[in-house]
């Protein structure tokens, strides 16, 4: 549904993203997590149109983002969407409609549809006096007006509360469900894991990882194993009279326990450890800064 | 395999792309009508209301006051007067007084509250205050206006006014495409109005000479339209059928015309303030870049939030003209004016990164266009100068002068062209990159002018798309100058007109050069120099549009325009020439800086400049 090859984009001395290349099926959930400045945003406003690549392509449903066609079956969230706080939230999203060509009859039911799923209350009530989660809700609704096939959502729940956030999270699952395809990120990466089917890692413009959650973790984390021991057998923490060790495979917890016996020691405890999205993330992003 | 005929593709061709327009045009109006509904709704009815009041007060306040004057000075004084004779009957008759009936020992006495007395024998005695002895002048002017009234009243003319002198105002004489005078008719006119006039004080009827050789006597509005005052040349003497006095003659200037054009301007400069916030407003807190995903192209978006403004405008121009006694010409020549407005306050909000900026932005922008259109239009009766200012047209049809298609085009296409380069510029910068940018306004300027170079031939049209402000800047020059003396208003005007063209030539290859659009070669730049060049030369022919209306009669419209071109055909070819010539070179020189960064520009377009002035003076002094 959405192919990236080889995006680049350049501020003058500065590159943004560096000869990305992805792809993202039908009905999927894609990740594009990174620190700040690692590119995402860039890349996500590449494929809604906004910005022109400097070199690469990007295709959705084998078209230009900016091409009109693209465009009406494309909902896009921007991690910032201030809206038009003068109107009113179905007067906002009713204009909307009309700029996507939806029928005023099809686009009042579907905004209806799409506010009730969202829980939006007071929908006549103009958009400045809405709290910040409702706003967030209104944008939402926006970019799914059109009943879009692609959505691109940049951060959604960027300064919500977690009720609400949790929420985003649920309804981005549901959508998915429905068959839209849905490209997301968000720096809370617990969101990013519990939604997303496959993901990339981006840092400083560059993919530093990619494939789903549980290949990256196998690559670039892999499950430790914590020998807690009465005497150190190499490379040992001691923390109140037990020695930890971290290793990395069971054929090394092995060879550990042989060494421990052999001084005389004894194995207290060996507990697992699977590293979070979070610590992969850390750790390749981490690596990806310190190299450059 | 399908069988298809040429022209069924074109046909459809032509089909798809009468849709795509269709649609294009349904998504304009629904923007239009949304920015309608917004822009409403963000004022609160207490204060539209309000606001309606207060240009409904303003509007017709100034109405008045150019109908009876802004009555200032009505009831300043006070006059005591002794009886109701006809002494106490002046001081009834004028505005400026408040009649008492004081005793005259009451006031030497200081008992009365009067600023001087009048006797019953015409004794004037003024209280011994500042605003006595000005009570005393101003009784004074009154007895000279009663005088004036009552002999305009007398049955006989030639019993109230003895002797009569034959004032002729010599008719405006109007220039048509070849530059020969097109008055034959109005100085017939005149003519018919001295002999007139010659004949009244021959057969004792007193028919008086002025009122048709002031006017053009025919068709214009200096007899149906007095109420206004808008016929005007020859000041107090328009719509009159008496002689006057010769105090109240006063030289043939249409100043009423003149105030009342330029009503025309003050709405044009309210409006764009609130179209500036609607565009700027969309750039704020990046609320625009929803729009800019949708279907909707950046064309069709600055198009549907422009439209309610421009038809307001429209609607406003109307309604001014149909009030003062203007008609088709007014709103034909003030529409063009309404364009230059918004377009210019388009583009300056798409340059503005802050609304404090926007307004530095639009009253540049106001001054800027408001001198442009006023300046000349000082000068309706005199010169063909005026006619760079449309506003000239609208005094013109306001003093029942007629005007030809010709001086409409070239008073209004700067305009009309200049609209359509600032739209196409701003359109440049409606993007993401831009919009949401904090970059400088300079950064922004030629990021505006770098989006418009696709390949080389770009660089040739750019100076052609900038001809219109060229042209503009330096009839604005002209028009700014041309009253200052020749020894001060020649060399300035050489530099001037010069250093406009010279930046008009060079800023987009700077601009290219510095969006890294080019490699900053000196071949390259030299290339790039020479199409710049070859394109200004192309479009500069444009410019001999100035040849119609004669401002090449002017000694500076020759230092800015060149010289009219007579003699044989090796001087003509020199002379078209050789133009060429001097643009490629003076492109070349900017061109080159303009490779080597800012500094290098900044050396190159001096050194252009002067080369480029140094060839107008060779030429003004060789052929004028």
């Amino acid at each position: 549904m959405i192919d990236v090859e080889g995006l680049r984009k350049e501020y003058g001395e500065f590159t943004a993203v560096v000869d990305s290349t992805f792809a993202v099926d039908r009905g999927e959930v894609f990740g594009v997590v990174g620190p700040n400045g690692a590119g995402k945003t860039t890349t996500l406003k590449i494929l809604a149109g906004l910005i022109e690549p400097t070199a690469g392509t990007a295709r959705i449903a084998g078209r230009q983002p900016a091409d009109p066609a693209t465009q009406r079956e494309l909902g896009f969230l921007p991690e910032e969407s201030p809206l038009y706080e003068e109107m009113t939230a179905v007067g906002y999203l009713e204009f909307f409609a009309d700029l996507y060509d939806v029928p005023r009859e099809r686009a009042a039911e579907r905004i209806g549809a799409t506010l009730d799923r969202l829980e939006l209350d007071h929908r006549d009530r103009r958009i400045g006096n809405m709290s910040k989660g409702m706003k967030r809700k209104v944008a939402i609704a926006r970019a799914l007006v059109n009943d879009p096939e692609v959505v691109i959502f940049d951060e959604p729940a960027s300064g919500l509360d977690p009720l609400t956030t949790n929420y985003v999270v649920e309804f981005t699952r549901e959508l998915a469900a429905e068959g839209t395809t849905v490209l997301f990120s968000a720096h809370n990466l617990f969101h990013v894991e519990s939604v997303c089917d496959r993901i990339v890692i981006m840092a400083e413009g560059e993919i530093v990882a990619r494939g789903t959650i549980e290949g990256i973790r196998e690559r670039h984390g892999g499950t430790e194993y914590h020998v807690l021991a009465t005497v150190d057998a190499g490379d040992g923490i001691v923390d109140d009279g037990v020695y930890r060790h971290v290793l990395g495979g069971m054929a090394e917890v092995d060879r550990l326990r042989t060494a421990v016996e052999r001084d005389g020691g004894e194995v207290i405890d060996i507990r697992t450890h699977t590293p979070s999205l979070e610590e992969i993330f850390l750790e390749v992003a981490g690596r990806q800064g310190s190299e450059a | 395999m399908s069988l298809s005929r040429p022209g069924e593709r074109g046909s459809d061709r032509l089909r798809s792309a009468v849709a795509r327009l269709r649609a294009g045009g349904v998504r304009t109006v629904r923007i239009a009508r949304w920015e309608l509904t917004r822009s409403v709704e963000t004022v609160d009815r207490r204060t539209a209301v309000a606001l309606l009041v207060v240009l409904l007060l303003a509007g017709s306040g100034g109405l008045v006051a150019v109908d009876r004057g802004i009555g200032l000075e009505d009831g300043i004084y006070r006059a005591g007067v002794v009886d109701d004779g006809p002494y106490a009957e002046v001081a009834a008759g004028s505005d400026r007084f408040v009649v008492v009936e004081t005793a005259p020992d009451e006031f030497r006495r200081g008992e009365a509250d009067v600023d001087l007395l009048v006797t019953s024998t015409g004794e004037l005695v003024p209280a011994d205050t500042e605003t006595g002895r000005a009570a005393a002048g101003a009784y004074r002017e009154a007895v000279e206006d009663h005088n004036e009234a009552l002999m305009s009243l007398e049955s006989d003319p030639a019993a109230a006014y003895p002797v009569l002198v034959t004032v002729e105002y010599r008719p405006r004489v109007s220039f048509d495409g070849e530059g020969t005078p097109a008055g034959g008719e109005s100085t017939s006119d005149g003519d018919d109005g001295t002999s007139a006039g010659e004949e009244s004080t021959s057969d004792g009827e007193g028919k008086p000479a002025e009122e048709e050789s002031t006017s053009d006597g025919d068709d214009g509005p200096s007899t149906d339209d007095a109420s206004l005052g808008v016929p005007d040349v020859g000041g107090g003497l328009e719509g009159t059928d008496r002689p006057n006095s010769p105090g109240a003659l006063s030289p043939p200037f249409p100043f009423e015309s003149l105030v009342l054009a330029f009503l025309f301007v003050v709405p044009m400069n309210v409006v764009i303030q609130a179209y500036g916030s609607t565009i700027l407003d969309e750039r704020i807190g990046r609320r625009g870049e929803l729009l800019l995903v949708s279907p909707a192209s950046p064309g069709e978006i600055v198009l549907g939030k422009s439209l309610p403004y421009a038809l307001g405008l429209v609607a406003i121009v109307v309604v001014i003209a149909a009030a003062i006694g203007g008609g088709p010409i007014s709103v034909a020549a003030t529409v063009p004016l309404a364009l230059a407005f918004l377009s210019a306050t388009f583009v300056g909000a798409m340059l503005a990164r802050s609304f404090k900026e926007l307004t530095f932005v639009t009253v540049a922008i106001s001054v800027g266009l408001t001198t442009y259109v006023f300046v000349p239009a000082v000068f309706a009766d005199v010169t063909p100068i005026a006619l760079v200012s449309p506003l000239t047209l609208v005094v013109w049809e306001l003093s029942g002068d007629p005007v030809a298609i010709g001086q409409y085009l070239f008073s209004t296409a700067p305009f009309y062209l200049g609209s359509a380069v600032c739209v196409l510029f701003g359109l440049g910068l409606y993007r993401e990159e831009d919009m949401f940018a904090q970059k400088p306004v300079p950064a922004k300027a030629l990021d505006a002018l770098s989006v418009r170079l696709g390949g080389y031939p770009s660089v040739a049209v750019l100076p052609v798309l900038l001809l219109p402000f060229v042209f503009g800047a330096q009839l604005l020059a002209v028009s700014l100058l041309f009253v200052v003396p020749e020894a001060v208003a020649l060399p300035t005007l050489i530099l001037i007109a010069a250093a406009i063209e010279e930046l008009a030539k060079s800023v987009g290859v700077y601009a290219g050069f510095a969006r890294s659009r080019f490699e900053p070669s000196l071949g390259l730049a030299a290339v790039l120099g020479t199409l710049s060049g070859v394109g200004f030369f192309l479009g500069e022919k444009l410019t001999h549009a100035v040849q119609f209306v004669g401002l090449r009669e002017l000694f500076v419209g020759q230092v800015v325009f060149g010289p009219e071109l007579a003699g044989g055909p090796a001087l003509l070819a020199a002379l078209v020439f050789a133009p060429l010539v001097l643009h490629v070179l003076t492109a070349a020189v900017a061109a080159i800086g303009a490779s080597r960064g800012r500094a290098g520009y900044a050396v190159g377009l001096c050194l252009a400049t002067l080369l480029h002035a140094a060839y107008n003076l060779g030429v003004i002094t060789l052929v004028a």
